[in-house]
């Protein structure tokens, strides 16, 4: 039996693995490299980085939650020229490809630091987080409102011809909008989902339990809406899917690429057993081998009736 | 090798086999391991992340109890889902973990005359410390303060090691009524102090240890995501100029000299005198 392909491309980036780590879940890929083997993960996302240097929340910054975690890290990192100067080269010998992760507070914020980490060997590509506040309009989220999000991503694709993942929040009422908008303005990728927001609160205390009130939900918990997303975001745009939101096992992989995805991104799964991206991509050879089927690429959005007949959407049931 | 990855070149996933699994008191769980590799890596004051076999949650932080030949065992109690699961553990099962994980305590300094002091179960963190401390000949009084009798777990251990033990409970029950600062705060003054317990406790032994101007090592605990210095979610204010402090200038809080430290990578213990909490 020949070995299933497993490589995947996003615009020009190609990857050996269909396997991201997600962004500030994986640190520099350093963190993970005592247990688990880098060689067999498809890029690493790093951490986002800010232009100005950020101190970040503070704590508490996580509460575990049923089948997940709220996060409120507020960014700590020490911003782009810190970064480029004492950081970067050290990730340089990583075996899987790099890629960078951009957050800003405003559309010319994403395109200085775009342009300054997209300039660099080690960065194969670049992902724009989108879910942050914009300061020149009363903080309203980049990543919820379409044309806002389109200004950030024309802003840095004049910066690059590097592939440019944009990563879809959830917290919007039309994600095909956004993603449409997104894929218009230049993106190479869309990474689908990021966190979904919620809070938690401590009953004897009378107090939110994030020191920051709310958070980012991550893991299991938000899986059911993030193959939805993709499911839908897959039917409005021709650009590849990075699904994530929750992907513990190759079934929840599976899950992703049936619906329209790509490639996926493995974030809190780490926090649970860091050899989980590993098992993952060993499982879904062994799947693909057992169907006998030649690549992954085969299976992408095979469960997506758009990708067959042309869909009709007849509501939700219930 | 980068320096980065350098400073956990122990730090492995090791699967490691349940010998002997007691309840040392209601909801208080003694796992015995067999731990090769792991055993022999581990220094005082460090702690593993350990893998919930059922793969349905995160790993839990434990401190390393205590590390013999090719053995370690785990005090825990049990607190929520995670501590749950691992209890449920017997004899022969199976339990995946990462570690040596941080810092450590450092009883290197030589102290004649130290001071562990402990609260709930902030116990498990310091035995190996204690044991490390009497080989190098020094006097090691235990501080151990539990909200009752009954969560007095295993000071016996520390009185065969040769520490004298200096017990506490919040109702009485045993040993003096009182918190375990208090009886820290009465005690002639030890040239070194150890701690690990609820925060409460450690901020006070940080103000006990600077009234008196002396050193004090505190293992601080929170709630963890990774575990390994990944996500930054547990981080603790640092004075910006300590040794411990990430090499970073996001360090900067309000123009002031602070640097936040993961618990987990930079620590989980810190010099009192450079928290700044
Ligand atoms: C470095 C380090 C070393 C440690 N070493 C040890 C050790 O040796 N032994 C040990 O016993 N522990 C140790 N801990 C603590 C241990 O990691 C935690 O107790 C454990 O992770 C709890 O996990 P859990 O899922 O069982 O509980 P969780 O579900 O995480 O609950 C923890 C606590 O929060 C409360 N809680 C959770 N959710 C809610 C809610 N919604 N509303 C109200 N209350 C809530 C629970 O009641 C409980 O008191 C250590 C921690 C660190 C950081
Ligand atoms: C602790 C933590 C920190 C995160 N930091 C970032 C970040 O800096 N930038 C970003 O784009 N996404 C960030 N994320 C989102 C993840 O990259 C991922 O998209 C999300 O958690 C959903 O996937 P998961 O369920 O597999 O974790 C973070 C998630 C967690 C849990
Ligand atoms: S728990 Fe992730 S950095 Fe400490």
């Amino acid at each position: 039996m020949v070995r299933p392909s497993l490589a995947v491309r996003l615009g020009s980036l190609e990857l050996a693995y269909p396997t991201l780590m997600g962004s500030g879940c994986y640190g520099s890929g350093a963190e993970y490299a005592p247990f688990a083997d880098l060689s067999k993960v498809g890029a690493i996302v790093l951490k986002s980085v800010t232009r100005a240097p950020r101190l970040g929340n503070a704590m508490p910054r996580l509460v575990h939650t049923p089948a997940g975690m709220l996060n409120a890290i507020g960014l700590q990192n020490p911003g782009i020229d810190w970064y480029l100067e004492r950081e970067l080269h050290k990730y340089a010998d990583r075996p899987c490809k790099i890629i960078g992760s951009v957050a800003g507070f405003s559309v010319d914020d994403y395109a200085f630091v775009c342009e300054r980490l997209a300039a660099r060997d080690e960065i194969a590509a670049v992902e724009l987080n989108v879910s942050c506040p914009n300061v020149d309009r009363e903080g309203a989220t980049f990543g919820c409102d379409a044309s806002l999000t389109a200004s950030v991503v024309r802003a840095a694709r004049a910066t690059t011809t590097k592939p440019l993942i944009v990563k879809l929040s959830p917290n919007v009422t039309d994600i095909t909008a956004v993603a449409r908008e997104a894929e218009d303005a230049g993106a190479d990728a869309l990474g689908v989902i990021n966190t979904v927001r919620g809070m938690a609160i401590d009953v004897e205390r009378w107090k939110p339990r994030l020191a920051n009130i709310s958070g980012g939900l991550s893991g299991p918990a938000i899986r059911p809406i993030a193959v939805l997303a993709v499911y839908e975001v897959a039917q409005a745009v021709k650009i590849p899917i990075v699904g994530q939101g929750g992907i513990e096992t190759v079934t929840d992989a599976l899950e992703f690429f049936l619906a329209g995805a790509a490639a996926v991104s493995i974030g809190t799964a780490n926090f649970t057993d860091p050899r989980i991206p590993q098992r993952i991509v060993e499982e879904l050879e062994t799947y693909l081998a057992r169907r006998n089927v030649a690549s992954l690429s085969e299976i992408v959005g095979k469960a997506n009736v758009a990708f067959s007949t042309p869909h009709q959407y007849e509501g939700d049931e219930g | 090798m980068p320096e980065e990855m350098a400073t956990t070149s122990h730090a492995g996933v090791y699967a490691t086999r349940v010998i002997e699994r007691r309840e040392l008191a209601k909801d208080v769980v003694l796992l015995r391991l067999d731990a090769p590799g792991l055993a022999e890596a581990t220094r005082p004051g460090q702690y593993v992340m350990a893998i919930p076999p059922s793969g349905e949650a995160a790993a839990t932080a434990l401190a390393i109890y205590e590390a013999e030949g090719k053995r370690i065992s785990l005090l825990f109690f049990i607190m929520g889902r995670r501590t749950q699961e691992l209890s449920a553990l017997g004899s022969g099962d199976c339990l995946s973990m990462l570690g040596p994980l941080g810092n450590g305590f450092d009883c290197s300094g030589d102290p004649r005359d130290a001071a562990i002091v402990a609260g709930g179960v902030g116990i498990a963190s310091v035995l190996l410390c204690a044991q490390a401390l009497l080989r190098a000949r020094a006097r090691v009084r235990l501080f151990y303060g539990a909200r009752t009798r009954e969560l007095v777990v295993d000071a016996q251990r520390f009185r065969d090691a040769g520490c004298d033990v200096i017990v506490t409970t919040d109702d009485g029950t045993l040993g003096m009524q009182g918190m375990v600062t208090d009886a820290l705060a009465l005690a002639p003054e030890p040239d070194m102090i150890f701690a690990c317990g609820p925060t409460p406790m450690l901020r006070s032994v940080a103000r006990i240890a600077a009234d008196r101007r002396v050193r004090a090592q505190l293992a601080l605990e929170e709630t963890f995501g990774c575990g390994v210095g990944a996500c930054w979610g547990c981080v603790v204010a640092l004075a910006g100029d300590s040794m411990q402090a990430p090499n970073f200038p996001g360090a900067a809080r309000g123009g002031s000299d602070i640097a936040y430290a993961r618990i987990c990578r930079e620590g989980p213990v810190f010099w009192a005198h450079e928290l700044r909490w």
